[in-house]
């Protein structure tokens, strides 16, 4: 019904915009002119161009030009902006007809207090009142990261976030973003994303088994990172309170480019990529067996890994009058993994129109249609037919081409990896409409009022043909699977909003603003499942063994917010907002929550020439919350579930007992901040300080497993992360011929598990990863190898193998005899912190270098340090039933060989989790890239503002000592909380366990702007 | 322009509709609450099948286990670490599937529990047949789960119902427990036979309750060292008909819990000695096995293959009918009656294909020739039972009684009779209970010397 209404609603608004087209007015002149840097000359493409008073706008091409058409005649003011300069004005009186502007120069300014951001602050807010810190990325700035994802552009330019790719599967490869360490073991711990007002669905569940726990894309990948305007984002509880009890995590708001007054101006972009594996890795190629004979081996990576082309085509149109503006965009991108037979291809649309209704009514309508289709494999934790898994655990010595059409099964786990690509199948179709409608009326000069209506509608389709005869054993899935699942998510979104400005005495300024916001997510999803395939035809119609779920989660959030900001001589700006919110996850008595925030800016200098040029501090204390998933929503309710026997129906307690007075975690955080921009604009350093303290925190506790349950979604304890965020922009050289600027980000969290109500906790479903008290989350726990205590050295038995901690034959049964051995106490506990997951610091360092005013040079490297992975897919390589470890190869040698390593070396390595806990420390060259414009004559009279060509990269090189495929992919990274990870947290990371290699790619790309 | 005005007055008006009536009392429309379930007629008879299920799993968990630390599984090659350590006598802490026969069987307790509340709580709206049949079914499954858990753990939870922390008891109390519970069984359905309906609609078709019941009893028994009670409860388990075999089926998609762990990472396979160390003349390992000379698994044990429960819709016998007969004969023998006992013994080595007509182990095997004296009748069942009963759980705490727990024995040695005692506690009772922690309840200390028996507590 709500859509319905959705529709109806866009439609009318479409429809009374219509006949305003043709109301354009008579008396008004065309502004030319171009904006050019202060020192250097050189043109400043993206800089927004406004006519005060108006909402008349444009931005600068490529050369710094623009064109302002229908400007109303008269003395006008034209204001500029762009990120990284202080704006600039021009006075100028337009007449009818072409009107020059000039060359109006920018003046390079690291730190820009006038900065316009919306997040966070309910309405249009410069930066300078704002007591927290928030950054801003423009469009220039994910363009030249020619990612294929919004989050992928994002990598490396951020204080504050980590944002890690946690696998190569194409389509983006399932990106997540921690805002300031990890705040929360539910939710993924994933910001809010809101595009466009919308609040929208970053899910990265996967409605097939494609590995319980891999990564493969998460749904932020829809989107087309060429229609971003800007985003702007919030890291804390403290910006983030007006989003009540879904901010904890942080807030990414999204906007989309608007269209610009002017002629109608096309852009077209192609670019022609590979990928490529980076560097194979090493594997037992000896070529001798346990017995010493003779035995032929294989490098399998050949045939799993090729080179994958990607291209990618996008064509957009803008242009307007002061009544209207319009921005359609239309893309198409075909992107093949390095891993043989995966693929996404993504299509889209766009259409953002802005319409002036009347004098003080403004409508906005955007509407983003995305079709994405993707092949994928299964990899990470699937072992029966996943290829990563299958190639860690296959033997070198078997070969697996086919004989007779016949694809070799491999003699212990998984599955061939060459029938896997040739016959499974794992077809993904996603249709996928985000739209919305806003007014924003201004009833009064100081009265704003807006209302958004938004809609994000997914249909998400996941079929699996896996053949008969396909994986090992004689379980059902050996007979064939067939699988088809439907998915529908819908978010609807609406936002009421209003804020009034007024001055009650001299030096003070007021605004008051208060809001409503209601969000209802509803999930369905239909399962039809089918085993005993026959021997042709890939449908579930093809089994004849049939099972079928169905589910339908629905989670409503309503909350009310009121701000009061208070200026001082535009020097001092103290705010004071609550929300009140309430969310129908949580139990009645517990749902209604209030989230204060309070925060203060003081400008000490703004704008000043010389040494020192702007100087602000700032302060902010607030408080968040943050709900279960979607999967958990019904957390509250005790129920009971199926459980059909002998073809009856049948129920029995849910394990899962309900927690009637479920409430939500709350985050306090404060911060304290500094902006200063020193040398004349040319360098600035924006510093922030955070201390955050989440209590409540949810997750099941353990209940007494005699009573015939398991766990319960209640508050098990609380969690902090403290930190500081660096960010330093400097322009180094600023010549006509040469210009070089430098972005650096510095960001150090510490975080910490400060009390835990319930025993401390594998936290990742079996695997080591630990929720303990006074640790970080996250850390490896778990059996390491003896030491001898007095000096330090490893202890090893009589064959010169390793003594695990808590085994007993290793180390005696008693304490006594452990003490014995060990030389004194250091080995009495049975398990230890053997790692942290959680880097000590991460930084990155972007450069870029203009020479001449054609060919412009960027490289930005992007770095995680101090932090430790566990290396599981070297130890499934290492177990005897692989085999096919260089360190396995080691245990073949003939005695004598130095390298030899004792029989059972490598058994025994198995459980000793210390043995495969690596530094996982990295610096990658996450871009490079090198754009020359061709603006001959020739050209420019085809293509207006000339022709960009780009060479680039990503993911180039990786400087590490980490061992395996990558140190950035990690098997928990996106999906805490999401299919069969009950026990899956958000604090899990570091963990490789079948990962999809992160690919190197090359690509050229041209635009042709007309 | 009064057109747009109308039109944002006329949106605001739909918004604040649709915001007043945005109710936050959401229904969980995916599974049915606690009330819907245990106050309605149609949900405390799902909670019989429902119970019916969970005990097929315990019990699946409960042989699983006691097969691999005593002779008679090992794992496939591709089966897990923990699995291929169990099979050589080692069970640490937190081990997955030792945790498993614990939290299945408490869960199968729970379910039994709801049952006996509901059909309490609705009492006038069930004919009394039906109400009897839910009751005595509860009370059996219940016990038999609880059974199973004295054969898995030195000391258990009894009282577990409605209570956030049970207490563990000692064997001898919880067998008391148990036997209670079987007799309330059997005087339940003696007073009021079960329903036509209960029989129809509520009982696994192939599932004869009196009979299960009494062979229950007999079982427990037996093991309180009860020979009359032991002796006559096996004479009322009927030896023929259609009766005497109740049959757990799984028609697909369920499957059977064998079929769960022939492939993949649980993966098991009965061990090739089984099938060796038998008489050159028993056929019974035609029933359970296919002989291989090749299969090895993960730690190079010799395997063979299943054959029966190589197909995921075999059904499971609850018990097998030779069990009443080597009951019996225990019983006889303890009873000094040994030629009597001798005949029953004779009964279960003579049954042979077309014999009574039911499908189950055929050992094929002449009758003995000579009168066996009573302690060489008690090891002549020992040995019969390995082979009648295998892969039921039961050889283990015949291991314990017989004092055969041999200790852990490492690849590629061939365990033969228990390697161990006990399995540990469950870390998910660990982790919640404070009447479970390590202080409260230490793991029990395994025997140092061998053979051993295992002392009660």
């Amino acid at each position: 019904m709500t859509l319905g209404f959705i529709r109806r609603g866009a439609l009318g608004l479409a429809l009374a915009a219509a006949p305003q087209f043709v109301s354009a007015q008579a008396t008004t002149g065309t502004v030319r002119g171009r904006v050019t840097e202060a020192g250097s000359g050189r043109g400043v493409a993206d800089a927004r161009v406004t006519v005060t008073g108006t909402r008349i706008g444009a931005s600068s091409g490529e050369d710094g030009a623009f064109t302002l058409s229908g400007v109303p005649t008269g003395a006008r003011t034209i204001t500029v902006r762009r990120i990284g300069y202080q704006p600039a004005t021009r006075t100028l009186t337009v007449n009818p007809g072409d009107n020059a502007a000039g060359d109006i120069r920018l003046d390079v300014s690291a730190v820009n207090l006038n900065e316009v951001v919306v997040t966070g602050s309910a309405a249009p807010t410069e930066k300078r009142k704002v007591g927290t810190s928030i950054a801003s990325v423009d469009s220039a700035v994910i363009s030249r990261a020619q990612a294929v994802t919004v989050d992928q552009a994002l990598q490396g330019k951020v204080a504050g976030a980590q944002i890690s790719q946690n696998s190569g599967s194409p389509g983006g490869g399932g990106i997540s973003v921690r805002l300031r360490g990890t705040n929360s073991f539910i939710s993924g711990s994933d910001p809010l994303y809101i595009v466009d007002g919308v609040i929208v669905d970053n899910g990265s569940a996967q409605l097939a088994d494609l590995g319980t726990r891999s990564n493969p894309q998460n749904r932020l990948a829809d989107l087309n990172p060429a229609d971003i305007e800007h985003i702007e984002i919030i890291r804390g509880a403290a910006a983030a309170a007006l989003y009540g009890s879904r901010a904890n995590n942080g807030v990414v708001q999204i906007f989309t480019k608007r269209g610009n007054i002017g002629r109608p101006r096309f852009t077209f972009t192609t670019r022609v990529a590979e990928s490529e594996l980076r560097e194979q890795q090493p594997f037992n190629f000896y070529p001798f067996n346990e017995n010493g004979l003779p035995v032929a081996r294989f490098n399998y990576q050949n045939d799993i890994f090729h080179r994958a082309p990607t291209t990618e085509q996008n064509l957009t149109i803008e242009g307007g009058n002061d009544q209207t503006r319009y921005y359609l965009s239309g893309n198409f991108s075909d992107e093949n993994g390095i891993l043989r037979s995966t693929s996404s291809q993504r299509t889209g649309a766009r259409a953002n129109l802005q319409q002036q209704l009347t004098s003080r009514l403004v409508g906005n309508i955007t509407a983003n249609y995305i079709t994405t289709s993707n092949q994928l494999q299964a990899f990470g934790e699937q072992n029966d037919y996943g290829i990563m898994g299958s190639l860690f655990f296959a033997p070198t010595n078997v070969d697996f081409r086919p004989v007779n059409g016949i694809y070799p099964l491999p003699p212990s786990l998984g599955t061939n990896p060459l029938l896997a690509i040739d016959r499974i199948r794992n077809p993904q179709t996603i249709d996928r409409f985000i739209g919305s409608s806003k007014l924003t009326w201004t009833p009064l000069t100081n009265l704003l009022m807006d209302y958004t209506i938004g809609v994000d509608n997914t249909g998400f389709e996941q079929d699996q043909f896996v053949p008969r005869g396909a994986v090992l054993g004689t379980a059902p899935l050996a007979t064939g699977r067939s699988q088809s699942v439907f998915e529908r998510t819908l978010v609807v979104n609406q936002d009421g909003v209003g804020s009034y400005n007024w001055r009650p005495m001299g030096a003070f300024e007021l605004r008051t603003t208060a809001g409503g916001n209601y969000t209802s997510q509803r999930v369905r999803t239909t399962q039809a499942t089918a085993n005993g395939l026959a021997p042709v035809g890939d449908l579930v119609s093809a089994g004849s063994v049939f099972s079928a779920t169905q589910l339908d989660i629905e989670l409503r959030t309503l909350g009310f917010y009121g701000q009061q900001e208070i200026a001082w001589r535009n020097k001092l700006f103290l705010t004071g907002a609550v929300r009140y919110d309430a969310s129908s996850t949580f139990a009645p008595s517990e749902r209604w929550q209030a989230f204060p925030k309070l925060s203060a800016s003081y400008v000490v200098i703004a704008n000043e020439p010389g040494m020192l040029n702007n100087v602000r501090v700032r302060s902010a204390l607030g408080w968040a919350g943050s709900q279960p998933g979607i999967l958990n929503a019904y957390s509250q309710y005790i129920s009971y579930t199926q459980l059909p026997f002998a073809g009856r129906p049948g129920f029995v307690n849910d394990v899962n007992f309900g927690n009637p007075s479920l409430r939500n975690e709350r985050a306090r955080e404060w911060e304290v901040g500094t902006d200063v921009g020193v040398f004349d604009g040319r360098a600035g350093l924006e510093a922030t300080y955070y201390n955050r303290l989440v209590s409540d925190l949810l997750f099941f506790r353990p209940l007494a497993t005699s009573t015939g349950f398991s766990r319960q979604f209640f508050p098990i304890g609380s969690m902090s992360n403290k930190g500081l965020e660096l960010m330093l922009t400097t322009t180094n050289v600023n010549r006509p011929n040469f210009g070089w600027t430098s972005t650096a980000t510095y960001t150090h969290n510490k975080n910490l598990v400060e009390s835990l109500d319930i025993q401390d906790f594998q936290s990742a479903g079996g695997y080591p990863n630990r929720i303990r008290a006074g640790q970080p989350a996250g850390v490896f726990y778990g059996s390491y190898a003896a030491r001898n205590c007095v000096t330090g050295a490893l202890l090893l038995d009589s064959l010169g193998r390793y003594r695990r901690s808590n085994q007993t034959v290793d180390l005696g049964a008693t304490l006594a005899q452990r003490e014995a051995i060990s030389g004194g106490t250091c080995n009495d506990s049975l398990n230890n912190v053997i790692g942290d997951p959680n880097p000590k610091w991460m930084g990155s360092f972007l450069n870029e270098f203009t020479f001449g005013k054609k060919l412009r040079v960027r490289g930005l490297l992007d770095g995680v340090f101090g932090n430790k992975i566990m290396n599981l897919s070297t130890r499934a390589q290492n177990a005897g039933i692989a085999s096919n470890s260089k360190a396995y190869e080691r245990e073949l040698l003939p005695y004598g060989d130095p390298r030899k390593l004792p029989p059972g070396f490598n058994a025994r390595t198995q459980g000793i989790f210390e043995y495969w806990v690596e530094d996982g420390s990295f610096v990658k060259l996450r871009e490079l890239s090198a754009s020359y414009t061709l603006n001959w004559a020739a050209v420019r009279r085809v293509f207006g503002e000339g022709v960009d060509l780009t060479v680039s990269g990503r993911n180039l090189w990786v400087w590490t000592k980490y061992s395996g495929y990558d140190p950035e992919i990690n098997l928990f990274g996106t999906n805490a909380g999401g299919l069969q990870s009950v026990q899956t947290t958000a604090a899990d990371r570091g963990f490789d366990f079948g990962g999809y290699p992160i690919p190197r790619v090359w690509s050229v790309s041209a635009r042709f702007t007309y | 322009m009064r057109r747009h005005e109308q039109c944002a007055v006329a949106l605001a008006a739909v918004a604040c509709t649709v915001l007043g009536a945005c109710s936050l009392d959401l229904q969980n429309p995916n599974s049915p609450t606690e009330s819907q379930v245990t106050t309605s007629v149609d949900g405390v008879i799902a909670l019989a099948t429902g119970l019916q299920g969970r005990f097929a799993t315990s019990y699946g968990n409960f042989a699983y286990m006691a097969g691999l630390v005593t002779d008679e599984f090992a794992s496939t090659a591709a089966a897990l670490i923990s699995i291929s350590d169990a099979e050589q006598g080692a069970v640490p802490s937190g081990t997955a599937i030792a945790d498993n026969v614990f939290n299945s069987v408490y869960r199968t307790v729970r379910t039994a529990d709801d049952l006996l509340t509901g059909s309490d709580a609705l009492a006038s709206q069930f004919e009394p047949g039906t109400r009897s049949g839910l009751r005595a079914l509860a009370f059996a499954l219940k016990a038999e789960a609880l059974g199973e858990a004295i054969q898995s753990y030195q000391r258990i939870p009894i009282n577990t119902y409605g209570v956030t922390a049970p207490s563990y008891v000692g064997r001898i109390e919880a067998l008391a427990y148990v036997r209670a519970l079987l007799d309330s069984a059997a005087a339940t359905i003696a007073a009021t036979p079960p329903s036509v309906f209960f029989n129809a609609n509520i009982i696994t078709p192939g599932v004869n309750l009196p009979n299960v019941i009494q062979l229950f009893r007999a079982r427990y028994a037996r093991m309180a060292n009860d020979d009359a009670t032991a002796l006559a409860a096996a004479n009322l388990v009927a030896r023929t008909g259609p009766a005497a075999l109740s049959l757990l089926t799984f028609p697909a998609p369920g499957v059977n819990p064998y079929a769960n762990v022939t492939g993949g990472t649980n993966g098991i396979a009965p061990r090739r000695q089984w099938r060796l160390s038998m008489a050159a003349q028993d056929q019974r390992f035609v029933y359970f096995v296919t002989p291989s000379t090749t299969l090895t698994g993960r730690v190079g044990a010799a395997l063979d293959p299943w054959s029966r429960y190589a197909n995921p819709q075999a059904p499971l016998a609850i018990y097998f009918p030779d069990e009443a007969l080597l009951i019996k004969a225990e019983a006889l023998a303890n009873q000094s009656q040994v030629a009597a006992a001798q005949a029953a013994l004779d009964s279960v080595r003579t049954d042979c294909t077309g014999g009574r007509g039911l499908d189950d182990p055929k050992a094929c095997l002449p009758a003995l020739s000579t009168q066996l004296s009573q302690s060489q009748l008690l090891t002549e069942i020992y040995v019969q039972r390995r082979y009648e009963l295998f892969g039921t759980g039961l050889r283990w705490e015949d291991t314990r009684r017989r004092a055969a727990i041999r200790g852990p024995v490492s690849a590629p040695a061939i365990p033969t009779d228990g390697q161990r005692c006990w399995l540990p506690y469950a870390i998910g009772d660990r982790n919640a209970n404070p009447n479970a922690t390590f202080t409260a309840l230490p793991d029990p200390t395994e025997p140092a010397a061998f053979p051993a028996s295992c002392p009660a507590q």
